[in-house]
C-alpha cells in the first residue's frame, strides 16, 4: 500500500506528526520533573523536520505549541505565543535534514571551533550586560569588545579553551547536527525575546527569572534582559535536541526510514568494510 | 481525550464555536490594545462574568489564578522592587522602597496576561474540540490540520504514561536520573525508546488511515452539526469590525 503517494499531507506524515507533538509534549512535561535547566519541547519537531522536510517541519512547530496550550497541562499556557518560533526550529531541521546533516560526521576541529566561538561569544555577551554604564544617556551604553577583551583576558582565555575542549569532547559524536542546532538555539532566543518581553514582561515563573533579574540587575532594559537569558539557555536546550534526534536516526535500521522522503536524499555515508573471506 | 472541554448546556456551550472564538480574539486585543490601566482589569471580570453564565466558575478561578501566580510574583519582585525602570518616582512601604511607574507597569502586564489566559480556558472549557475543528473546517481550515489537533489531543495523555513507564523501566535497570550531569545522560535511554516506538507506530496509522479512505478525494460528510444563527452571524462580524478598530486607533495614536 503506498502511504507516500501525494507529497506533503500524505497518510505517512499525518501518521507522524501527531505522534511527534505529543512526543513534544510527553518529554516537554517529564523534563519538568528531571528539574533539568532544559525545556526540550522541540525533539518531535525537529525530527519531523528531519524526516519530512522543512515545510511539514514549519506546520508541526506551529501546530504543536497550539495544541500544548490546547491541552490544558500544568505549565502549558505560554506555548501557544511561541509557536512562531516553533515554526522556525522546524523549517530549520528540515533544511538540515535534507542537506544530509543527520547523517554525516563533522570533522572534529570543527566541532571544536564552533563549541570555542560559541562560549567565547556568550562571554563577551554576558560581560557586556554586567558592565554596563550606569549612565541612561551614556552612548554607547556597553563597554567596547575591545575593552572588555583587555580587562577580563584570563577569564576568556579560560572560557574559550573550556568551550573549545567541550566542542572537540561532546559535539564531535554529533556531526553537523548538534552545529545546527546551536545556531538553531541563537536564531530561536532572538525570535521569542520580543514575545517574551512585551507581553510576558521577560517573566515565564521559572528558574530562568532569576538569569533574566541578573541581567536587569546590570542596567539592562526587559527587551535586552530577556534576549541576554534565551541566548544564554536556548542554544543548549536546541543543541540537545538536535543531538538526541541526530543519535536516533542513526540508531535506526534503513527499513524504518525509508518510508521518509526527506532522509532518503543521502546515499550511504561511509562503505561497509569487506569481511577478511572475500579479499 | 485530554482536554480541558468541561460538557454543560449553559449558552456559552449553546453558542457556535466561531463565535466564541471571535470574542475570545476580541477581549485579548482589547486587553493590550486599549489604553488606561485599568481596561485589562475590567476586561478580566467581563470574563470573570462570562464564567459565571457558563456555569463553570468554580473551577474556573483556581487553575487560572494557581498558574499565573509564580509569573505574577516574579513580574512585581522584578519590575516593582529589584529593578524599576530608570527615572521612576520612588514609594516608600515600610522597609520597602516601591516605585510608582514599576508597580503599574507590573500591574499592567499582570492583568493582561490574567485576560489573556482566563479568555482562552473560557474558550476551551466550553466548545468541544471536535465542534471548533469542525467549524473551523467548514470556513476553510484544510481538514489534515483539524485531524492532527484532534488526534494529537487524543494520544497526548497516551504518550505521556508511555514515557513515564520508559522512565521507571529505565530506572529499574539501574539507569540513574538524580544528580549531577546524569539526567542529561539519562535522556537518550529515556527519549530513545519513546522515538523509535512511535515511528514503528507511523506505518501502522498511515496503514489505518489510507484503509479508511481519508485521503480519497471528494466532500466528506460529517457526523456532528453545529447550530448557527443570523443574530450570531451578525455579532461576529460586529466583533471583527472590532478589533480592526482597535488595531487602526492604536496605530493613528502611534503616527500622531
Amino acid at each position: 500500500m503506498n502511504t507516500t503517494r501525494r507529497s506533503g499531507l500524505n497518510s505517512t506524515a499525518l501518521a507522524l506528526i501527531p505522534l511527534a507533538i505529543a512526543i513534544n509534549i510527553a518529554i516537554g512535561q517529564i523534563v519538568q520533573t528531571l528539574k533539568l535547566p532544559l525545556y526540550l519541547d522541540s525533539i518531535g519537531t525537529v525530527l519531523v523536520g528531519a524526516l519530512l522536510g522543512p515545510w511539514l517541519g514549519l506546520l508541526t512547530g506551529a501546530l504543536a505549541n497550539v495544541i500544548w496550550t490546547l491541552t490544558g497541562l500544568p505549565n502549558s499556557g505560554p506555548a501557544i505565543n511561541f509557536a512562531y518560533v516553533a515554526a522556525v526550529i522546524g523549517l530549520i531541521a528540515g533544511f538540515a535534514g535534507r542537506a544530509g546533516l543527520f547523517q554525516r560526521q563533522s570533522p572534529r576541529w570543527m566541532s571544536a571551533l564552533v563549541g570555542g566561538i560559541f562560549v567565547f561569544a556568550l562571554t563577551l555577551f554576558v560581560l557586556m550586560f554586567l558592565n554596563r554604564s550606569p549612565d541612561p544617556d551614556a552612548f554607547p551604553p556597553f563597554p567596547s569588545a575591545g575593552e572588555l577583551l583587555q580587562q577580563y583576558t584570563i577569564v576568556f582565555v579560560i572560557t574559550t579553551i573550556i568551550g573549545l575542549a567541550a566542542g572537540y569532547f561532546i559535539l564531535q559524536r554529533a556531526g553537523y547536527a548538534g552545529i545546527v542546532g546551536l545556531l538553531t538555539g541563537i536564531v530561536a532566543a532572538i525570535l521569542s525575546a520580543p514575545m517574551a518581553a512585551i507581553v510576558f514582561g521577560g517573566v515565564t515563573g521559572a528558574g530562568t527569572d532569576l538569569l533574566v533579574a541578573a541581567f536587569r540587575a546590570s542596567g539592562g532594559s526587559i527587551l535586552e534582559s530577556t534576549l541576554a537569558q534565551g541566548v544564554t539557555s536556548d542554544p543548549f536546550d536546541k543543541m540537545t535536541s538536535f543531538l538526541i534526534v541526530w543519535l536516533i536516526i542513526q540508531s535506526l535500521p534503513r527499513r524504518l526510514l525509508a518510508r521518509f522522503p526527506n532522509i532518503q536524499a543521502v546515499e550511504e555515508p561511509t562503505p561497509v568494510p569487506q569481511p577478511a573471506a572475500i579479499r | 481525550m485530554q482536554s480541558i472541554y468541561s460538557p454543560g448546556d449553559s449558552l456559552l456551550h449553546r453558542l457556535h464555536p466561531l463565535t466564541k472564538l471571535a470574542a475570545t480574539a476580541l477581549i485579548v486585543a482589547a486587553a493590550y490594545l486599549l489604553p488606561g490601566l485599568l481596561s485589562p482589569l475590567a476586561l478580566f471580570l467581563v470574563v470573570l462574568l462570562l464564567a459565571y453564565i457558563g456555569g463553570i466558575m468554580g473551577s474556573f478561578l483556581r487553575p487560572v489564578l494557581l498558574g499565573l501566580l509564580p509569573i505574577v510574583v516574579s513580574l512585581f519582585v522584578i519590575q516593582g522592587i529589584l529593578f524599576p525602570p530608570p527615572g521612576a518616582t520612588p514609594l516608600q512601604l515600610g522597609p520597602i522602597t516601591l516605585t510608582r511607574e514599576g508597580l503599574a507597569l507590573a500591574f499592567l502586564i499582570s492583568t493582561r496576561l490574567l485576560t489573556f489566559t482566563s479568555a482562552i480556558l473560557l474558550l476551551l472549557r466550553t466548545t468541544h474540540p471536535a465542534d471548533l475543528v469542525f467549524a473551523l473546517t467548514e470556513r476553510g481550515m484544510p481538514r489534515s490540520i483539524g485531524y492532527i489537533l484532534l488526534v494529537t489531543l487524543q494520544i497526548a495523555p497516551d504518550m505521556i504514561s508511555r514515557a513515564t513507564a520508559i522512565m521507571e523501566a529505565q530506572r529499574s535497570r539501574g539507569l540513574e536520573t538524580q544528580g549531577g550531569l546524569r539526567p542529561v545522560r539519562a535522556l537518550v535511554p529515556l527519549v530513545g525508546p519513546l522515538v523509535v516506538g512511535a515511528l514503528v507506530d507511523v506505518e501502522e496509522r498511515a496503514m489505518a488511515i489510507e484503509s479508511r479512505a481519508y485521503t480519497a478525494p471528494g466532500p466528506k460528510t460529517s457526523l456532528r452539526e453545529l447550530v448557527d444563527t443570523t443574530s450570531q452571524r451578525i455579532t461576529r462580524w460586529l466583533m471583527l469590525l472590532g478589533i480592526v478598530a482597535l488595531i487602526a486607533v492604536r496605530l493613528i495614536g502611534f503616527f500622531r
